[in-house]
């Protein structure tokens, strides 16, 4: 899934996430600089020890999502190409979950871009994980997307 | 302001812990009580009132757009239930 105008890379898998060919999808000879974030299995959630985790997604809603937080990087930071990748389904300890590359002439825009873009992953895109442990499993706990408090004609008129 | 209920089909879909209490992740429905997706989601707690809880910690959207509760709903929506999201 590329968006036309930049070249990004957004993507939801069901298999494990190629990094190095992420990596070298955005690595050009006019960049400088590539931030990456692997975000990966912890083995513990709580202090309880997780056996693995299983993640769903709302995909169509998911892949916009992260579409437009791509779009928000080139607006925002002077950077080159983006590629935003999570992985769906059951992850064991150690593998990696989500994966951001930014490249960027230089550094500063390449760190800042890819900070935002996991924040705004991590608080926007509807994915959700399952913690599986030894005696049970629960929802991770997560972070309520903002979304609208009252549509403009519902408004009381000012 | 006289309003006619109007019947309206909608695809509505559930995930995480939702999904678990309705035992599916979706269903298309048609309703003359789901003008707006207050009403909807209210259909679906006079359903399976343990849905109730979770109100206050949901977000809807409507049509893949993050969606406030008041918001009018038409023939063909696509309505979502999302938990508080955890991805990453």
């Amino acid at each position: 899934m590329t968006t036309p105008l930049h070249d990004d890379i957004c993507q939801l898998l069901r298999e494990p996430i190629d990094l190095a060919m992420l990596v070298r999808h955005v690595r050009a000879p006019e960049d400088g600089a590539i931030v990456t974030f692997d975000g990966f299995v912890r083995n513990e959630s709580h202090n309880r020890a997780t056996l693995y985790l299983d993640y769903e997604a709302y995909e169509s809603m998911a892949l916009t999502k992260m579409r437009e937080i791509a779009a928000q990087l080139h607006d925002k930071y002077k950077i080159h190409r983006v590629a935003i990748v999570h992985r769906l389904g059951r992850l064991e300890i150690g593998e990696t979950s989500v994966f951001i590359a930014v490249s960027a002439p230089h550094r500063a825009a390449a760190f800042d871009a890819c900070r935002f873009a996991i924040d705004t992953l991590k608080r926007t895109v509807p994915i959700w994980k399952k913690e599986y442990f030894e005696d049970g499993a629960v929802w991770a706990d997560g972070e309520l997307p903002p979304a609208p408090v009252a549509t403009p004609h519902a408004k009381p008129a000012s | 302001m006289a309003t006619v209920a109007q019947t309206i089909r909608l695809k509505v879909l559930f995930f995480g812990r939702l999904k678990e209490i309705l035992g599916h992740a979706e269903e298309s429905i048609t309703s003359a009580d789901a003008a707006t997706i207050e009403q909807l989601f209210a259909l679906y707690t006079a359903r399976h009132p343990e849905l109730a809880k979770f109100r206050p910690s949901l977000v809807a959207s409507r049509n893949q757009e993050f969606a406030a509760w008041d918001t009018l709903l038409h023939s063909g929506d696509e309505v979502a239930f999302l938990p508080p999201v955890s991805g990453g």
